[in-house]
């Protein structure tokens, strides 16, 4: 592996991330080629910390829009402060008018997260978060700021970015994205971790926490996400608080009892935790 | 692969490049600046061979761009090709743009990129294996005569016995050896026979072919269901079907939910409100107000055969129907075979429960009689049918009665909105079947054998 790569993996370590080759070379690629990222796979695992881990790692401030629907620009671009100008207009009554190019000066601007990102001195990480939430006018209203880095304000004018802030978006794939935005980003789908991954990610986050009960975690928790009788699939996160859960509880081993104790905080859906606790196979895999 | 991509590390002159200010396109030099003028000219040779192989991923199906294309160069330029694994993400990440296709980029990477002592392997055994085949050909003539006479094969069938097993060709020599001395007797007899016998052979290498293609299937489990007969799933199958209908559902329900709001963007203003704005504001009409839409969802009612075998398919279309919330707020069921029973909004809750129900309720495992159920869903009272209903027929259309049935249909057509007809028997099959040519007349017939049909046919429901 190149040294800027090793570099890269070792920054991403020392912020508890625990990154793969892939994951590594396409952050790397996608950040000197000022591409943005889409960040596609499961609920959980892991997307939106790719961000936080980039921001950390590169010393960037971390600027999030969450998405959903309904999401326009004025909740994530720029609005203009109404009150601000009406006050200009009625106090221009007792004296001068204000010009109307003056009531849409950068005074009356109030930015949202996605001009901030591009009007800070220093290159931020911009995260658009569960980009598939958002409407299709909204997505299509991103081009400009995806391949120009710049946004278009109809009564200002082109606000060019000041400094390039390093685009991740993400998506749960509840609907197709435009063949436009993908074009625009360099791509990585995540999979969930293997079990030799997922125990140094338990190992890295839940400090304190047992080998050997890393590891019985770990292999758990990867059997429930390739079973299926398991309807929701537990995430990373998940399989954190089940280790810290068992820790706090005192557990050094993973058996039938304490699984069934604190199962609760891998599977989130009672029906799964019925169906895998009559799983004589879930229980064996725990011996 | 040598390393003639790879851009100079030593330092270079950043003259007019401000680092970390705005620009676009990429430094080669890793001080982050953003600047075109430093990158080193790539070889010729290298870069030809990633324009072939951009050439060939459009052949394959993928858009890439020529910003893509760029960006790939400039990639390569930054990681160099000493990583294989490196180079093949750094491409992946620009090219591909979604899972399929990156699974497609990796098979076609390592067909394109292989090393020189690789390539002349493959280029040796290709033409090994060409003069063997060649050889089995001219084997099969000398071997499979009638009286010095070889038999006649078509060329394709040639090629068939150069490709079996040895075990294979040798058991034909057998059978021409054997029957060779009463040839001549009845030599179109025998010739018949030993025709026969090749073509059984023939279908038996067919065979093992499409069980390589099921092996595939396997490997891509999600796309082997999304297309495979419904009727072959197995119980195993089961609970990863559902899945799929809950992910594909979740999917055709967003995009419903997109267009609908794109649509309302270009609903009428509404003044009154827009004006009680204004108010808070002084007078001035800040912001918009616009009408909304009435709701289009429809009124959906369902009649499902649930005679024998068409019962999977019923209970995957019916979960499928009702996950859509956003096309339908209510659904009527009635299931039918020779009896017609109305269902119980309340009893189908939980569509786990369905095969159960089905079966408790007396009316599965019988014959088809289509013409009376759609009677009694247009007896109904109070009426069910009415100019904004969809009325969705689920079967396979095999009825007894067909006058009647044709009768019902051309009836409920008048009196429904719309009829669709959802027929798990695959269209090409459809025009031998008497009960599919008479019933389609009347009714839009949509062929829904795999799970992927379905979704297609359900999301017709929308437009």
């Amino acid at each position: 592996m190149r040294p800027e790569l090793e570099a890269l993996k070792q920054k991403l370590n020392e912020e508890n991330y625990i990154a793969d080759d892939a994951l590594v070379a396409t952050l790397y690629i996608a950040m000197r080629l000022n591409r943005p990222l889409l960040i596609e796979g499961a609920a959980g695992v892991g997307k939106t910390e790719v961000a936080k881990a980039a921001s950390r790692a590169f010393g960037r401030e971390l600027v999030r829009l969450q998405c959903y629907e309904g999401l326009d620009e004025s909740k994530a671009l720029y609005e203009w402060n109404y009150q601000k100008q009406l006050l200009a207009i009625q106090m221009g009554g007792q004296g001068e008018s204000p010009a109307m190019k003056d009531l849409f000066g950068e005074e009356y601007l109030l930015p949202r997260p996605l001009l901030r990102s591009i009007r800070s001195e220093e290159p931020v990480v911009l995260l658009i978060d569960e980009i598939d939430k958002a409407d299709a006018e909204f997505e299509a209203f991103l081009l400009e700021l995806l391949s120009e880095m710049q946004v278009t304000i109809p009564e200002y004018g082109t606000v060019r970015a000041r400094s390039l802030p390093f685009i991740v978006l993400t998506s749960n794939h509840t609907r197709p994205l435009s063949e436009a935005l993908r074009r625009r980003c360099a791509y990585l789908y995540l999979e969930y971790p293997d079990v030799s991954k997922e125990i140094a990610i338990l190992k890295a986050k839940v400090p304190g926490l047992d080998e050997d009960l890393a590891a019985q975690v770990a292999r758990a928790v990867a059997y429930l996400r390739g079973s299926d009788r398991v309807t929701k699939k537990p995430s990373v996160a998940e399989s954190l608080d089940w280790a810290a859960a068992l820790m706090a509880l005192g557990v050094d081993e993973l058996d039938d009892e304490s699984c069934g104790e604190t199962l609760g905080f891998a599977l989130k859906n009672n029906d799964d935790i019925r169906e895998i606790m009559a799983d004589d196979e879930f229980i064996r895999s725990l011996l | 692969m040598t390393n003639s991509f790879e851009a100079s590390s030593s330092a270079h002159d950043c003259g007019g490049c401000d680092c970390g200010s705005a620009h676009d396109g990429a430094c080669a030099h890793g001080c982050g600046c953003g600047h075109h003028g430093h990158e080193r000219p790539a070889d010729a040779a290298p870069m030809e061979r990633l324009v072939r192989f951009v050439d060939y991923l459009r052949v394959q199906g993928f858009n890439v761009g020529i910003r893509e294309e760029e960006d790939a160069l400039r990639a390569l330029m930054l990681v160099g090709l000493e990583d294989r694994e490196v180079v093949r993400t750094a491409l992946r990440a620009l090219l591909a743009g979604t899972r399929r296709e990156q699974a497609t980029f990796d098979r076609c990477f390592d067909l394109f990129f292989v090393s020189r002592e690789q390539f002349e392997a493959n280029m040796a055994a290709a033409a090994q294996a060409e003069a063997e085949l060649e050889a089995r050909r001219r084997e099969m003539e000398e071997r499979l005569s009638v009286n010095g006479k070889p038999i006649e094969f078509r060329e394709d069938l040639k090629d068939v016995y150069a490709r079996m097993p040895q075990s294979e060709r040798d058991r034909l020599k057998e059978i021409v050896d054997k029957f060779s001395g009463k040839m001549e007797h009845a030599p179109k007899l025998y010739e018949g026979f030993i025709r026969s016998v090749f073509m059984r052979s023939l279908l038996e290498q067919q065979m093992i072919l499409e069980d390589a293609a099921e092996g595939a299937a396997q490997a891509d489990a999600d796309a082997d269901l999304m297309y495979r007969d419904i009727s072959s799933f197995r119980d195993a199958d089961i609970p990863r079907a559902h899945q799929l209908i809950d992910q594909v559902t979740r999917r055709i329900n967003g995009e419903i939910v997109a267009r609908r709001k794109s649509a309302g963007r270009a609903a009428a203003l509404d003044f009154r409100k827009t004006i009680r704005a204004g108010l808070s504001t002084g007078g001035a009409l800040c912001r918009l107000h616009y009408k909304k839409r009435h709701s289009r969802r429809k009124r959906i009612v369902m009649l499902c055969d649930v005679s024998g075998s068409m019962m999977q398919f019923s209970e995957f279309a019916i979960r499928f129907v009702k996950s859509l919330s956003e096309v339908s707020d209510h659904s009527e069921i009635f299931l039918f075979s020779e009896q017609v029973q109305r269902v119980n909004p309340f009893a189908l809750e939980n569509m786990d429960l369905f095969q159960n129900y089905v079966r408790s309720s007396g009316v599965w495992g019988r014959g088809t009689n289509a013409g009376r159920a759609l009677e009694a869903v247009l007896a109904a009272s109070p009426a069910v049918l009415t100019p904004g209903t969809v009325l969705l027929v689920l079967s396979d259309a095999k009825s007894v009665d067909l006058d009647r049935a044709e009768g019902a249909l051309v009836r409920a057509a008048k009196q429904a909105g719309t009829v669709l007809w959802m027929n798990p028997i695959p269209e090409a099959k459809w025009q031998y079947l008497n009960g599919v040519t008479r019933l389609r007349r009347h009714c839009d017939m949509l062929p829904c054998g795999t799970l992927d049909e379905l979704a297609r046919a359900c999301a017709r429901l929308v437009g």
